[in-house]
């Protein structure tokens, strides 16, 4: 597949205060290569600097060094070609003020040369998309959080970009609201076939939307994989628990395929295997097989919180 | 890239200048009521000193000319200050567009607001004092309008270049530059009453020039000569360093993250 992001030892600082302050480096030598129509997510803590390298991808900021291909465009000679087919939104959405929903819209799409009939036309499609018609004639500053995070999405959906950054996107929302942007995410992303980079702090958010996650602390990329991948790759799975009754000590569960973790304690054991579904049949025909008898069965799943919280220690 | 969406581009900055106006009375008072404000003070105040008319020509000629540059001007600074108190900057910047759209337009609905302006003082100092602002007939006019708006776009980039490396604390900028002018390109007074220095800085000022030329056709002799070479060359060598400047600033500002900074 090809690629829509290509980066390679990107380096950005920060010099606090003027010519003499000291320089705060934020990215440290990333390297990341992000596949055309996927999610593709940036998880880390706070001040890891996942801002600053959207902010990179989508020209807002010049790196230090590195090379940064977007659509296969060179981040520093070819920004404003790159501007063309991207776009960006985040959370807790600003614009201007005392201008209505329909306004700021027919200004941005302004800026990206679309004429009258075509500018209306398009404006059109994202107050529609975004269920914005009854708040067209809103200002500003009197449209609800949840309504301000929406119009930065059909904002950002005026020019049909290629590659679409979101920073934060459900960041202060409450959980309905969260709930209903991220499936917009989805079908904005499924029915358009884009490519979606979004940086969250949110688990949940990230194992919902993203194809691939990158975790990203102090400045470096610690791992990259799909959430099952991450969890596996810390030794975090689907747990079992069976409580049984019989003799186990003698037997060698570890053994199993699949099975990453195994515990034993009086009358319960516990596997982490790689995928609860595909692993029960063989785990319970191996206890059956040792003349145990299975009285309970409990699956539970490690959530991607485990993970970020193993990564960001 | 057409010529179409180019122009549509530019268009888009007049559009936010005017739509945020319209919405904003405060705005208008700015635009309408100071300028009159400013000439009728300074006009009833030359009237009760007695000025010759002569005089009052000469100041008249000064206080118009200001209120032109002043709203002008303010428009080019308005088109980043409103996003930077909108915390919106980074949504023009993610867009294809560069320094030239942000400027056209913005200096477009300048020239606009700003010969409204211009009309009303004229029509104000008519028929208050007496004065007759179109004597120096049609093709001195322009010229000297043109002078104008040239000053206006160079005080304005200015602003914008000051508040993309200052950030906030350059906002006062946007008001205070037109008063230094006022001090230095003699407004008021003719720059020989300046200070020797402040002489020297005025002949690199082009709205020195400009007013000297239009105030000529009143009968004031200046110790200065070739106002409109001079004038005009001046503001077209600044400008082009203004608009390489501000392209400079805005890729510094992209280097120092100030972009961002100002959208949060």
């Amino acid at each position: 597949m090809a690629l829509a992001v290509r980066v390679r030892d990107l380096w950005k600082s920060f010099r606090s205060g003027w010519f003499w302050g000291a320089r705060n480096e934020v990215l440290r030598g990333i390297e990341l290569d992000i596949e055309e129509r996927r999610i593709f997510g940036i998880l880390g803590p706070n001040g890891a600097g996942k801002t600053t390298f959207l902010s990179i991808l989508s020209t807002l900021l010049l790196p230090d060094r590195g090379q940064i291909n977007v659509l296969g465009m060179n981040v520093l000679k070819q920004g404003n070609r790159i501007r063309e087919r991207i776009n960006i939104s985040s959370g807790n959405a600003n614009f201007l003020w005392s201008l209505t929903v329909r306004e700021n819209l027919t200004f941005y799409a302004m800026l990206y040369g679309l004429g009258w009939r075509d500018r209306k036309k398009k404006v059109d499609e994202v107050i529609a998309l975004f269920e914005l018609g009854n708040h067209e004639g809103t200002p500003f500053d009197k449209l609800s959080t949840g309504m301000k995070q929406r119009l930065a999405l059909a904002k950002s959906m005026l020019n049909n970009p290629e590659i679409l950054f979101l920073d934060e996107p459900t960041v202060g929302l409450d959980p309905q609201i969260s709930l209903k942007i991220r499936d917009q995410i989805r079908e904005i992303q499924q029915e358009r076939g884009i490519t979606i980079v979004l940086t969250t702090h949110n688990m949940a958010e990230a194992e919902y939307l993203c194809d691939r996650i990158a975790f990203l602390k102090a400045g470096e990329i610690l791992t990259v994989g799909t959430a099952h991948e991450l969890k596996r790759s810390i030794r975090l799975g689907d747990i079992i628990t069976i409580d049984y009754v019989g003799d186990l000590y003698s037997i060698r569960m570890e053994q199993l395929p699949g099975v990453i973790d195994f515990s034993l304690s009086d009358g319960r054991c516990q596997f982490v295997v790689d995928s609860a579904t595909k692993r029960m049949g063989t785990i319970l025909q191996g206890l059956w097989g040792a003349g145990v008898s299975v009285t309970e069965v409990k699956t539970s799943q490690t959530n991607l919180e485990e993970v970020f919280l193993e990564f960001a220690k | 890239m057409s010529l179409r969406s180019e122009w549509t581009k530019i268009l888009a900055f007049l559009f936010k200048n005017l739509i945020i106006t319209k919405g904003n009375i405060f705005s208008l008072f700015e635009i309408l009521f100071w300028p009159t404000v400013g000439l009728l003070s300074v006009g009833l105040l030359a009237k009760y000193l007695q000025l010759s008319p002569d005089m009052m020509a000469f100041i008249l000629v000064g206080v118009i000319s200001m209120s032109v540059v002043q709203v002008c001007q303010i428009d080019i600074a308005y088109v980043l200050l409103y996003d930077v108190w909108g915390k919106c900057v980074k949504h023009e910047f993610i867009a294809p567009i560069n320094s030239v759209h942000l400027i056209l337009g913005s200096w477009l609905i300048g020239i606009f607001r700003s010969g409204i302006i211009l009309i009303l003082l004229v029509f104000f100092s008519s028929q208050a004092f007496g004065f007759d602002f179109l004597k120096p007939g049609i093709n001195a006019l322009i010229v000297f309008l043109v002078s104008l708006f040239l000053t206006s776009a160079l005080v304005g980039i200015t602003v914008c270049i000051l508040v993309l490396i200052f950030g906030h604390k350059a906002e006062v900028a946007a008001w205070s530059l037109v008063s230094l002018m006022l001090l230095v390109c003699g407004i008021y007074y003719p720059i020989s009453m300046l200070p020797g220095p402040i002489m020297a800085v005025a002949k690199f000022v082009p709205l020195t020039y400009f007013l000297e030329y239009f105030r000529s056709f009143y009968g004031f002799s200046s110790d200065l000569s070739g106002f409109l070479v001079k004038g005009y060359g001046l503001a077209l060598v600044y400008l082009g360093l203004a608009w390489i400047g501000l392209d400079l600033v805005i890729r510094n500002a992209k280097r120092t993250g100030i972009l961002i900074t100002l959208s949060e």
